[in-house]
């Protein structure tokens, strides 16, 4: 909604909104739905000029079209394709993460959700040598154990710090933060980000849920719509800055005793991708404990469901293969 | 959009799309084959005819960031037998759009209006989707369930006179709100009741509803492959109604009709 100001554009004086006013015009929607001819004679303003007003603010408010052979020039151009520093996992997603998407982890606690942030912020920074954007919403995120992840990469203390510093950390506790920093983002602080190294290719919240899920619920109307705000504003980054984004979600069981992801239907169709992730119980030796296994459920690039491939609990140490 | 062989009901519904004046809202849940549906549509439009398209110009209006345009190169691909030249003079009768809000479709809408006046082969209108903006309205509009659905009222008063006076043709995708439950009949009825303001709901004339389905054993699709079905209610300004429904699955060439 655009409310009708003087000097909007050329025509539109303090007469002309004066008058649109009182024949109840107040915004831009309202001037362009209402029939020009008949405004013109109630408010005794020339048609011409109603007319050329109309047109003027039509071309500026409404969306450009733009071809899809240059569409897809420019996605050929800027997309990149981010491996999660994990050979299983870059295989279940088709080669890995892909810049201008929302990927998203689901899983129970301890199901290795945040390992497997951790491991692709640690990854794109060291190997990639690119800029993160961490949002950590539940307080999981600790230095030292970015700073052991990296240890396994380079004994070389310089480079640590180098990747360390290409991981921007935001710390924030409930969803009207969360835009916020969307938001600052967006208008500039994600270009500031960049300096000092590579721009910023991927943005991860960790974890999504826990910000979205307290204002969901009863009658109300307003979590949906924060929500939908915030899935707008994370799809907005990912287009427009070609970042790759990677959400965590929680998990609930549906009446069947089926495993599905959080946050209801509404948001299902809001990642591009999605994995599940379990721990596998039940093994047989304790070492199999720390398996976990991941499930591709929702992709528009592999035949789902993609089979379950296990890994071991770290993800933990990165280099370390998936078995 | 349907199979060419499917018997005289299909060929009836590809007649009708071609007259135009045919607004289909295809609604589903996550994993159900509507994008792959809705692109299935899309690729059938901006193919040449010789690659069994219809050649035409296409608007899509993208709501929810959603176009895969990856995903939608893929398919054009394998119908083209991988022809670069071909493959980019389809993506340019292909028009995208992105919009933000509903009072940003509605104001794209009006400007459609003037962009079909100057260009007559644009006969195709995408939206993905419809429904983007119901939570976000349903917020703004506070207690008053009119101030609620105004917006897109006025938007689909202003697409039932763009599907009279230009004679095109709509494809909307509306998304599935609530999760819907199998096992009992009355609560899927539920989950698939049209929850879009009335006047959307009198300009639809055809209702798709696609969900995935159990893979039976007489069917000749390969092992571990996903079925998807779809329903379709036709109603005709006669005041008839017409059901029928269609199973395929998806490949990297896109979607295929059992």
């Amino acid at each position: 909604m655009v409310v009708l100001r003087e000097g909007m554009c050329p025509g539109l004086d303090e007469n002309v909104v004066r008058d649109l006013r009182a024949a109840d015009i107040k915004t831009v929607e309202d001037l362009v739905s209402s029939d020009i001819e008949e405004l013109a004679l109630k408010c005794s303003l020339s048609y011409k000029t109603l007319f050329a007003i109309r047109r003027v603010l039509l071309a500026q408010h409404a969306a450009f079209p733009v071809s899809g052979a240059d569409l897809y020039e420019e996605l050929l151009s800027s997309t990149a394709i981010l491996s999660t520093g994990n050979p299983s996992l870059d295989k279940l997603l088709d080669s890995g993460l892909y810049t201008g998407e929302i990927t998203e982890l689901s899983g129970g606690p301890g199901s290795g959700k945040s390992q497997v942030c951790f491991g692709v912020a640690v990854h794109v920074s060291y190997h990639l040598k690119q800029s993160v954007i961490y949002i950590d919403t539940t307080g999981g995120l600790t230095a030292s154990r970015l700073l052991q992840m990296l240890q396994t990469e380079t004994s070389n203390t310089e480079e640590q710090m180098e990747a360390l510093q290409r991981i921007h950390i935001f710390r924030l506790f409930d969803v009207f933060s969360l835009l916020d920093c969307l938001y600052s983002l967006r208008s500039g602080r994600l270009q500031q980000a960049s300096v000092g190294g590579g721009s910023v290719k991927a943005v991860i919240v960790d974890s999504v849920s826990a910000v979205i899920s307290p204002v969901l619920g009863g009658k109300q109307n307003e979590g949906m719509s924060l929500m939908i705000q915030v899935a707008g504003a994370l799809k907005t980054m990912a287009k427009d800055f070609n970042v790759a984004v990677l959400v965590t979600n929680h998990v609930t069981r549906s009446d069947n005793g089926e495993v599905r992801p959080g946050l209801g239907v509404s948001w299902s169709h809001i990642p591009r991708t999605r994995v599940l992730l379990e721990r596998v119980e039940g093994a047989g030796s304790v070492s199999c404990s720390s398996f976990r296994s991941a499930t591709l459920i929702k992709s528009s690039r592999q035949v789902l469901p993609m089979a379950l491939i296990l890994m071991p609990s770290a993800v933990l140490i990165p280099s370390e293969e998936f078995c | 959009m349907f199979p060419e062989n499917g018997g005289p009901r299909k060929v009836h519904l590809i007649a009708s799309i071609l007259c135009g004046n045919v607004c289909i809202c295809n609604t589903g849940v996550c994993v159900s084959g509507k994008t792959e549906l809705l692109y299935h549509f899309l690729c059938r439009c901006i193919l040449p005819q010789a690659a069994g398209g219809l050649e035409t110009d296409v608007m899509f209006v993208d709501t929810d960031y959603s176009l895969d345009m990856l995903r939608l190169v893929g398919i054009l691909d394998s119908r083209l037998n991988r022809d670069e030249a071909a493959l980019y003079s389809c993506l340019s009768r292909l028009l995208v759009v992105h919009c933000s809000s509903t009072s940003h479709l509605l104001l794209t809408l009006h400007f459609l209006e003037t962009s079909l006046a100057s260009r007559p082969s644009l006969s195709f209108l995408l939206i993905d989707s419809i429904s983007a903006f119901y939570w976000p309205d349903r917020c703004e509009g506070g207690a008053s369930i009119a101030k609620q659905e105004e917006k897109l009222g006025k938007c689909s008063d202003l697409l039932g006179r763009l599907l009279r006076d230009y004679r095109i043709t709509v494809f909307a995708t509306c998304h599935a709100i609530r999760s819907c439950r199998p096992s009992s009949a009355a609560a899927s009825t539920e989950s698939d009741r049209p929850y879009l303001c009335r006047p959307w709901q009198r300009l639809v004339t055809h209702r798709l509803l696609c969900s995935q389905q159990e893979v039976a054993d007489n069917m000749t699709v390969a092992v571990g492959q996903q079925v998807f079905t779809v329903h379709c209610t036709s109603s005709f300004s006669t005041r008839t109604k017409a059901y029928r429904s269609n199973s395929f699955y998806v490949l990297d060439g896109g979607v295929t009709f059992i």
